[in-house]
């Protein structure tokens, strides 16, 4: 194993030493915390936004002062229908025992503003009903024969944060491990060619196995690195920032940490082989850039899975796709709090196999003539 | 089985459809420059790649010192070192940093490792810029270091394929002065060029390779046979004189 250690150390230094590697990785650390900040803000701006409600009609008693404290502003206009297109985010049209609502659905503002208007009615009604009862001498409780009474099982606000957590932390894992050994493994392999150092590699009597197992293992370190960079500087920031609905730090759980270095480990081994394997095709390091993008936004598609399908709960059999296992086993470990060990280890295989199935390709490639006479 | 450093037989290769060796035969000897001439596309380059164990033979065998390039190719490795027209040096290592890493890939005993690094530095005259990044050398200072990496781990064996073609007259002297040193120092020097005046001064047997066949073998004197220049000879050999 003497020469895979003198491959390593070598391609370590020349990766510390490379300005696109380290830019990749300090850009990584930055961009995370700059993201979050971003939701972060937006997310709250959106819960404490004010939205206008223009109307025409009578406001029936107490119902003003009930849409001004749920920052819902009304402001009389002459036509509710057409100002909700554009002046207003929602138009009224109150009428005795009725009242006419106007919005325009292609506007989130519009949305948010009837959703809570909603809300507020519901309550407005309720509040309305039961006095009509009382001053009829009639209990209120009437109104609900059955009680709901609500017992979750775990908080809602850590609920909510392990929603957020079990989307964001497998993307940003995925995509930190693959960008930030892109360089590296591209620079290692058709980087060889093109700068022909490759021939007189090869010309040494280290065995050529050894040779790849190096780079492979250099790549997976500077992955990794990448990943745990991006990766604390997130939980940094979420220790931070607040999110609306009271959640007011979001922080991994103690099953989830573990797993998830596992998990990085598994991607960023079978992705540098695949990276490498890619790269070796390659003639020039512009020409290993068009092999390996693609893979890219291949990998990205099953962390997207999660922010569509949040309950998506497949077979055993979608743990051997990689990536997507990957991403499936993260999940569980932040919203169950739990370990499934029989999914944890048909991933491990799957990406083990992955890796191995890969760098035997890289190898293979490697050692092929046609490496050196292909022009 | 040959005594010599390196012996080729009947050695046939095809690259894609083009059958670059048809059957080519030679020996180098310790302490020779053997010059392998031809014109470009003659087959001297994949010659000295087969020999190097990069490519493997279609037919008939090399063996360096004794060992089969097929069945040792490691042990041949060890017992070569090749200097290409190609200056391949890694950027962001400096000059010694390159030529201790082809040292210890080549088992250079880690003990010995910075004495023999030394030792190829000073006698190639690297030490002005041997901690400088390879990346802000001249063509001339990065083919040293390409020397230094192909010498470092003392090899019996020094091929040499277009060595001077990239550089100044300067550089080129000095690779040149360098082949005829280790020749005098007992190595075997296999010279791969298409510069005949090169040849001439400078190699004791020579091989010239027309279309993958050996068109003529023998030491120097034999091979220009009477013509006033080695030029002369190889243009009939070949058939370019009119």
């Amino acid at each position: 194993m003497r020469a895979t250690w003198i491959v390593y150390r070598k391609e370590m230094v020349e990766i510390l030493r490379d300005r696109r590697t380290l830019i990749a990785i300090g850009l990584a650390a930055i961009a995370t915390p700059l993201v979050l900040s971003i939701i972060s803000q937006v997310s709250t701006k959106t819960a404490t936004q004010a939205y206008t409600v223009g109307y025409t009609g009578d406001v029936p008693t107490g119902l003003g002062e009930l849409l001004s404290a749920t920052n819902l502003k009304l402001v009389p206009v002459p036509d509710p229908a057409s100002a909700a297109k554009k002046q207003v985010d929602l138009g009224l049209a109150f009428k005795p025992g009725e009242i006419d609502l106007y919005y325009d659905p292609n506007r989130q503002s519009a949305q948010i503003a009837q959703n809570r208007l909603e809300t507020v009615l519901g309550q407005y009604s309720a509040a309305q009903a039961a006095a009509a009862l009382q001053t009829r001498g009639v209990d209120p409780a009437i109104l609900t024969p059955i009680h709901l009474v609500s017992n979750p099982l775990s908080s809602p606000v850590q609920a909510a944060s392990n929603a957020f957590l079990s989307f964001f932390l497998p993307y940003i894992l995925i995509t930190m491990i693959i960008t930030g050994g892109f360089s590296a493994a591209l620079d290692s392999t058709a980087g060889e060619r093109e700068r022909k150092t490759l021939e007189s590699l090869l010309l040494t009597p280290a065995p050529r196995s050894r040779v790849l197992l190096g780079k492979i293992t250099a790549v997976t370190t500077i992955s990794l690195v990448a990943a745990v960079a991006a990766i604390a500087s997130m939980f940094v920031t979420l220790a931070q920032i607040s999110f609306p609905g009271g959640s007011r730090h979001i922080t991994p759980s103690a099953v989830a940490v573990p797993l998830m270095v596992w998990v990085a480990v598994l991607i960023a081994f079978s992705f540098s082989a695949v990276t490498l394997a890619l790269g070796t095709l390659a003639k020039t390091f512009r020409q290993g850039q068009a092999y390996v993008t693609p893979l890219y936004f291949i990998t990205i598609f099953p962390a997207s899975i999660i922010l569509f399908i949040p309950d998506f709960n497949p077979s055993l059999a979608y743990y051997l796709i990689p990536i997507l296992n990957a991403v499936l086993v993260l999940r569980d470990a932040i919203v169950h709090d739990s370990v499934d060990w029989t999914t944890l280890a048909v991933t491990t295989v799957s990406l083990l196999a992955t890796g191995a199935l890969s760098w035997y390709a890289a190898l293979r490639l490697f050692t092929r003539e046609a490496l050196l006479t292909r022009s | 089985m040959s005594q010599a450093a390196v012996a080729v037989e009947r050695l046939e290769k095809t690259l894609g459809k083009n059958k670059v060796l048809r059957g080519i035969s030679f020996q180098a000897q310790p302490g020779e420059i053997f010059g392998l001439l031809g014109p470009n596309g003659a087959g001297k380059t994949t010659t000295l790649r087969l020999v190097s164990t990069l490519l493997s033979p279609d037919g008939g065998m090399v063996e360096v010192l004794g060992f089969d390039t097929r069945k040792a190719p490691e042990e041949v490795r060890r017992r070569i070192g090749v200097v290409t027209a190609d200056i391949g040096v890694y950027p962001r290592l400096s000059a010694r940093e390159n030529i201790a890493y082809f040292a210890q890939l080549s088992e250079v005993p880690s003990l010995d490792l910075k004495r023999r690094v030394d030792a190829v530095i000073d006698r190639l005259d690297i030490d002005s810029f041997a901690n400088q990044r390879a990346e802000s050398l001249s063509s001339g200072q990065k083919q040293k270091v390409a020397i230094a990496r192909a010498i470092v781990h003392d090899p019996p064996v020094l091929m040499f394929d277009e060595p001077t073609s990239n550089l100044d007259v300067l550089a080129s002297r000095e690779v040149r002065e360098f082949m005829v040193e280790s020749k005098e120092r007992g190595k075997c020097v296999i010279f791969s060029t298409h510069v005949m005046h090169d040849a001439e001064r400078l190699c004791d047997r020579i091989t010239i390779l027309h279309e993958g066949q050996v068109v003529a073998s023998g030491s120097t004197a034999e091979v220009r046979g009477g013509k006033p220049e080695l030029e002369d000879a190889f243009l009939e050999l070949v058939g370019a004189n009119p």
